[in-house]
């Protein structure tokens, strides 16, 4: 009867993985949640027109720049931890989650495929976000006469936001793995967020030491890629990429070994 | 436990108890039931709200696991790889993503469950035709009615022909009709040598259906049989009741 069914083989890892960040992915963008953030951010990004009429000190380019990818990034953050708390939950407290775990799907696979949507969907709004801001600071380029950071430099910065709010992911998906509500989820990553932008303040207090354990976000910072008009080294880049592949893994590992362990 | 294999679904003194709060004793949810399911039988779970039903379920389904005692599917030890290839699950009143189609659903459900990637769309329309929703397989679940959704939720549970069906009170808010369609689907599948186990309020329905019924209450096995060996042991009753309704009141209120 089911003599034809695909072994349990890590083989086939891939496949389910790739199949849940779809149907993760599908479920993000018909949550009237993801929406409003697109509106929201399209909005905060527009906002920059009005804002630019006040002089903050520093070149009106930069300071969209700054704007705009400023409020990318802490949409992007609260987006983040809220859509992975939502999904996560949704399947959870409907019950259909119970029916997909019985299936031969692992449940790191599971876990994966589900931050793999998430972070699809974090790429969509960050994608969106920089294709309006850079379409207004080519706009405004053209029409000062002046020259802003060349793409590669902008396209650098638009990657290292969408890198800080899939870490913010992998944080709330880690307290998905034990908490018992979207809330509690959602503002646990986003306080986790908060303390992982806090290393700066470790040299001065001594007691803060027990951060160096965490995530730095601020290694995510785009003002000086701005500010220079230089991007990160191959060498600069190849070592920030390997630290957020790091914390993303041991964040999803420390999740699926408590949620294996999970009772429905 | 016997670990033999011709016993399509095995339960060996299995108890299941949780850790209660800081001021609370650890709470028995299931204590010492034994029970054995041959391929191609029924057995029908029955008893009220807090008897161990649901917890002895999932329990099949490897989603809690045993405090004590041994739940085996086919010999393997249920929740293993090799079980969970065998064991089809629904969940107890279970909400499906309303914005996905049918076929949407039960592509994803055949996809993480093993089927081929090239039998995906074969498996899930056969599955939705025997559930008789192949008409319906392109509409939003949304537009579904309850029991479209409890039908579907079987096509789910059966889209990758597992060995063993586990329903969690399957015929929850049913109408007559979508009942006796239900009914229908289950004999179906026993009739092609699945184990099917599912847990109801409704006697007579399981009297009808069922090749054995196991009367739980306060996380323990009142009774186990079939129903002609439950219904032997029952005192003669009144012509209005039920006869095994009378059996599970005396067994209920005799503990």
């Amino acid at each position: 009867m089911a003599a034809d069914i695909q072994t349990f083989g890590y083989r086939d890892s891939g496949r389910r993985v790739a199949l849940v960040a779809r149907q993760t992915l599908a479920e993000a963008l018909r949550l009237h949640l993801a929406g409003l953030f697109v509106v929201l951010g399209i909005a905060s990004v527009l906002m920059v027109l009005w804002l630019r009429e006040f002089n903050f000190g520093a070149g009106e380019l930069k300071f969209i720049a700054d704007f705009g990818l400023g409020a990318t990034g802490l949409l992007g953050m609260l987006l983040s931890a809220l859509a992975t708390a939502q999904l996560f939950f949704d399947d959870l407290e409907s019950g259909f989650a119970a029916c997909v775990l019985t299936k031969t799907v692992r449940r790191w696979e599971y876990l994966a495929g589900r931050l793999a949507g998430v972070m699809a969907l974090l790429a969509l709004f960050v994608a969106g976000q920089a294709l309006v801001l850079g379409i207004m600071i080519s706009v405004r380029e053209a029409q000062v006469g002046a020259a802003f950071v060349p793409l590669a430099v902008f396209l650098q910065a638009t990657a290292l936001v969408w890198l800080k709010v899939s870490l913010v992911a992998a944080m709330t998906l880690l307290v998905c793995s034990y908490a018992g509500s979207a809330l509690f989820a959602a503002w646990a990553g986003l306080m986790l967020a908060a303390v992982a932008h806090l290393r700066s303040f470790t040299d001065q207090a001594s007691w803060l030491g027990w951060l160096r354990i965490w995530p730095n976000l601020g290694l995510f910072d785009v003002d000086p890629l701005l500010s220079s008009g230089h991007g990160l080294t191959w060498d600069g880049l190849l070592a920030l990429g390997a630290y957020w592949l790091a914390f993303t893994v041991l964040f999803t590992g420390l999740a699926a070994y408590v949620f294996k362990r999970r009772e429905f | 436990m016997s670990g033999s294999h011709e016993w399509a679904v095995e339960l060996a003194a299995f108890g299941k108890s949780y850790a209660g709060g800081w001021t609370e004793t650890r709470r028995w949810a299931v204590a010492d039931i034994s029970l054995r399911l041959a391929a191609g039988q029924v057995l029908g779970l029955c008893g009220p709200n807090g008897s161990g039903k649901s917890t002895t379920l999932k329990a099949m389904a490897g989603l809690v696991t045993p405090t004590r005692g041994d739940v085996l599917i086919f010999g393997a030890i249920a929740g293993s790889p090799a079980a969970r290839t065998r064991v089809g699950y629904l969940s107890e009143s279970v909400r499906f993503p309303t914005r996905q189609t049918g076929r949407e659903l039960l592509r994803y459900c055949a996809g993480l469950a093993g089927v081929p990637a090239r039998q995906v769309e074969g498996r899930a329309a056969a599955a939705l035709d025997w559930a008789g929703l192949g008409a319906a397989a392109d509409c939003r679940l949304a537009v579904y009615s309850k029991g479209m959704r409890q039908r579907l939720g079987l096509a789910q549970a059966i889209v990758h022909e597992p060995s063993v069906v586990l329903l969690d009170e399957p015929a929850s808010g049913l109408d007559p009709e979508g009942r006796l369609a239900l009914v229908a689907l289950i004999r179906d599948l026993a009739r092609q040598g699945r184990a099917v186990v599912f847990s109801s309020h409704l006697l007579a329905q399981a009297e009808s259906l069922c090749d054995r019924i196991a009367l739980l209450g306060g996380g323990r096995l009142l009774a186990e049989g079939t129903p002609a060996e439950l219904l032997g042991a029952v005192r003669p009753a009144p012509p209005a009741s039920s006869p095994l309704e009378k059996l599970y009141l005396e067994k209920i209120r005799g503990r």
